[in-house]
């Protein structure tokens, strides 16, 4: 009893001692911290202009935003041996790309996607010779896109994503009516999406228009972690502005953690679902992941530096 | 115990949408919805736990069997062909058939198995369906689609049940609202008639203010999708330049349509050459009095074929959209005559006679449509045209139900783990399950597609509303020195804000991209504005009660 009471008492000074550590380091190194998101941000952005003038576009288009023909193959099309069609289309057409679609848990293909900027009657002629079966509604789906009409949705979500930036940013001061607490908030929210922009180009996964429109959301959804940030380190009275930051941050990364939780088995336990929603799911993934740097790093800092000069405790 | 406004509002919400969401009779719908308000009831007026113990397990015991039995039982007609017996006697879409021939019929395959073979004698349908019996004397198969009656008032977007979409442009116009209305007249009438009734055609505009005409349809193929409504269906019959009727009932006042004394496929042959078949069809028209003195007055000048004199020198020429159709002779006794009455013919091609056969009837169907319907006041070009399998489509929605009970367990896992409060727990999972029935209540009463990004939208939308209870637990839970109140009016603060960046945030998502993305925006700023407005003061309300106990 006494050996463990001993023990306990042990833990309790070392959490504390390890605690003061913490606030000790934290406050020495802060700035230093911040140093990592400011790194990862430049090389991000570094990749992104240089993935630019390599492709004149920063992000790589799917169908839906480039135009032309996605023809998915299901059923009893995926017993056959598949080979022979990429073959032979891969012969035909120059830009024609292939996926699959395979369920995890019982590990069959659910789909195979045939891709290419060709027009969907031609294609799917071709695919119908390859094969020596008709393509119907019931085994197969279709997806047409004009290329002018891609090139419009293209435009105008970009334009969306923008306004949505925005009116982000508007409501983002605000709420806070302070200029560097707001400022640091909006740069963390774009780096949410700078960032997992730059490992989707460099990973080399097309986006849609869905993706886009996922990229929306992020702008919304990621900030609640900041605004928690803030609110906990400007609005609070209590204890110190470590305390504050460290009390955000036990609850902040909960959050994302149970948000991560939420999009993860969508790619490891579920994962014959249509790609629309796994693009969404993918890209808010990333964006969770970029926010816990951008966030607990980039924000944190700047919040901290700025009660220092405003002599907030 | 005393139950604040806040959990009255929460269960009314639950009841009423509950009541929206499943598709049975209105008395089951009352039972379930007093049910669900009774458990406010018994929170506040029962004394002592055991009681309320007993009545809340009572009520759950009573939901169950409820909904699960309380499903209409029969089938569901989903189409009725227009011309048949069946129409006229006033079977429609949308009526329960429950017994053929006093046999009762639970489902499709009942309906099926419960049709009276051909070969059997007895000549009689007896049909008993919730608009009174119906009696048919025959044994032909009835001419209508059944399908089984949906258990829940929820629609399901293309690609979660299959059909096709198609966005088009005008060419070459700028349009106005209204000339866009008159399309999307013209054009849900064209499916109309051909036969299609689930037809959603909507003008979509974008940020840009390009307008579209966006047309879904369930359960048809992209083939005939794109004749319907790609084609302008200016249809011209001609003698030489000149123009004696078009398309549309100001010319033409009746087609021949499914009666085989003045509509059918004549003849098929063998093309020697190619070694396909090909088949005519013929159905006739009738023209208005005007189109007829048309006729007469082009006709009076023509002289009698040299080759042929049964013929007359010129024939009438059908142009389909500027493309010549088919040439029909015109016979001499028609020569400055004032005719009503016109013969219109045309020809179907396939590999096999039975291809060309429904090739020709297919063609003839369209010709017909386009003849009474009238040509699209502007030319339109598809843009867009989707089509997608409702297997492939009945696949992903049985993996997205399954990963939402997953992630649904997951989150409740996580709550557990970390505030290891039973309480606590099942107020996060009450409020998560709130949020979906719901969100899924609005989009049942509203009839919106849901599609595959809507899902999404849902679960993000409960995503942001278990990040919101996290906020409201941890300032609940924190051991300051602040009162409670102040803590939540913090709290507060961070999901208002949260909630307002969010929603502008997916506001521009319903002006972009025609509109194809406007499903995942709708459920997200659904699903966090029910979330702010209901279920967050509950959960805030259930938190004081736990904290306070």
């Amino acid at each position: 009893m006494e050996e463990n009471k001993e023990n306990i008492k042990e833990t309790k000074e070392k959490t504390i001692e390890q605690k003061k550590k913490f606030s000790f380091n934290y406050d020495k190194h802060y700035k230093k911290l911040l140093l990592i998101p400011v790194i990862i941000m430049l090389f991000s952005l570094a990749y992104l202009f240089y993935f630019h003038s390599q492709t004149g576009e920063f992000i790589i288009k799917d169908i839906s935003l480039s135009g032309g023909t996605t023809i998915t193959l299901t059923g009893d099309f995926l017993d056959q041996d598949l080979q022979k069609l990429e073959q032979d289309l891969k012969a035909e057409y120059g830009d024609v790309s292939f996926r699959r679609l395979t369920e995890s848990t019982s590990g069959k293909t659910l789909t195979f996607v045939i891709e290419s900027h060709a027009n969907a009657d031609e294609l799917k002629a071709s695919i119908e010779e390859s094969i020596g079966q008709e393509l119907t509604h019931e085994n197969s789906s279709t997806e047409f896109s004009d290329s002018a009409l891609s090139g419009n949705f293209y435009r105008q979500l970009i334009i969306a994503l923008i306004i949505s930036f925005i009116l982000m940013s508007v409501v983002i001061f605000f709420l806070f009516r302070s200029f560097v607490p707001s400022l640091a908030v909006i740069f963390a929210a774009f780096s949410d999406i700078v960032m997992p922009l730059a490992l989707i180009d460099y990973l080399g996964i097309k986006i849609s228009a869905a993706g886009i429109a996922a990229f929306l959301m992020l702008i919304g959804y990621s900030v609640d972690t900041d605004i928690l940030l803030t609110t906990r380190a400007l609005k609070k009275q209590e204890g110190t502005v470590n305390q504050r930051i460290y009390g955000a941050f036990k609850t902040g990364i909960f959050m994302t953690i149970t948000a991560l939780a939420a999009v993860l088995p969508a790619f490891f336990i579920i994962t014959g679902l249509p790609d629309s929603f796994r693009q969404i799911f993918f890209i808010l993934a990333l964006g969770l992941g970029a926010d816990i740097i951008n966030t607990w790093l980039t924000n944190a800092s700047i919040i901290k530096w700025y009660c220092e000069k405003k002599g907030i405790r | 115990m005393k139950i604040s406004w806040r959990i009255w509002v929460l269960m009314f919400a639950l009841a009423f949408s509950a009541v929206a969401i499943l598709n049975i009779s209105s008395s089951y719908s009352f039972l379930v919805g007093v049910l669900i308000l009774s458990i406010p009831f018994t929170l506040t007026f029962s004394k002592s736990k055991t009681t309320k113990i007993i009545l809340l397990s009572l009520t759950v015991v009573v939901l169950v069997p409820i909904v699960f039995f309380s499903f209409q039982k029969g089938v569901v007609i989903t189409s009725v062909n227009s011309d048949s017996v069946y129409f006229a006697e006033g079977l429609r879409k949308g009526i329960v058939i429950t017994a053929i021939n006093g046999n009762n019929i639970d489902n499709v395959e009942d309906y099926i198995n419960h049709l009276p073979q051909t070969s059997e004698s007895q000549k009689k349908i007896e049909l008993q369906t919730s608009q009174g019996n119906f009696i048919f004397l025959t044994n032909k198969t009835p001419d209508i689609v059944v399908s089984n009656i949906p258990k829940t008032n929820l629609k399901t977007g293309l690609d979660l049940s299959g059909g096709a979409r198609a966005i088009l442009k005008p060419v070459n116009a700028t349009l106005s609202q209204n000339d866009i209305d008159d399309l999307v007249s013209v054009t849900s009438n064209r499916l109309n008639t051909f036969g299609i009734s689930d037809v959603d055609i909507r003008s979509v505009s974008d940020l840009e203010g390009n307008k579209f005409l966006r047309v879904e349809v369930a359960g048809i193929t992209q083939e005939d999708l794109k004749e319907l409504v790609g084609q302008q269906g200016k249809f011209e019959a001609k003698i030489g330049n000149d123009t004696v009727f078009v398309s549309g009932e100001k010319d033409v006042t009746f087609v021949c349509r499914n009666d085989a004394t003045c509509a059918g496929i004549e003849t098929c042959q063998q093309d020697s050459s190619s070694g396909g078949y090909f088949c005519k069809f013929r159905f006739s028209i009738s023209l208005s009095p005007e189109a007829a003195e048309r006729h007469a007055r082009i006709t009076q000048n023509l002289t009698l074929d040299q080759t042929n004199s049964q013929y007359l020198s010129k024939k009438l020429d059908l142009y389909l959209d500027d493309t010549l159709v088919d040439s029909l002779f015109i016979g001499a006794d028609l020569r400055g005559a004032v005719t009503t009455q016109i013969q219109i013919s045309g020809s179907g091609a396939g590999a096999t006679e039975n291809e060309a056969y429904d090739d020709s009837l297919d063609s003839m169907k369209k010709l017909q449509t386009i003849l009474i319907t009238g040509s699209l006041p502007y030319k339109l070009e598809i843009v867009k045209l989707d089509s997608s399998s409702p297997i492939l489509g009945k696949e992903f929605t049985k993996n997205i139900i399954t990963l939402g009970i997953i992630v649904f367990l997951i989150v409740s896992i996580l709550i557990f783990i970390r505030y290891k409060r039973i309480k606590i727990t099942l107020g996060v999972i009450l409020t998560m399950f709130s949020e979906a029935v719901i969100i899924l209540g609005i989009a049942s009463i509203i009839s919106w597609n849901l599609d595959a990004p809507g899902i999404a939208g849902i679960i993000a939308g409960i995503g942001v509303g278990v990040n919101d209870q996290i906020v409201i637990i941890e300032e609940s839970v924190s051991r300051e020195a602040t009162t409670l109140k102040q803590r939540i009016k913090r709290a507060l603060f961070i999901i208002i804000g949260a909630f307002f960046t969010i929603f502008v945030a997916m506001l521009p998502l319903f002006w972009a991209g025609a509109g194809l993305l406007e499903g995942f925006a709708f459920t997200t700023i659904i699903g966090i504005t029910a979330g702010i407005l209901i279920t967050r003061p509950a959960f805030t309300e259930i938190m004081r009660k736990i904290q306070g106990e």
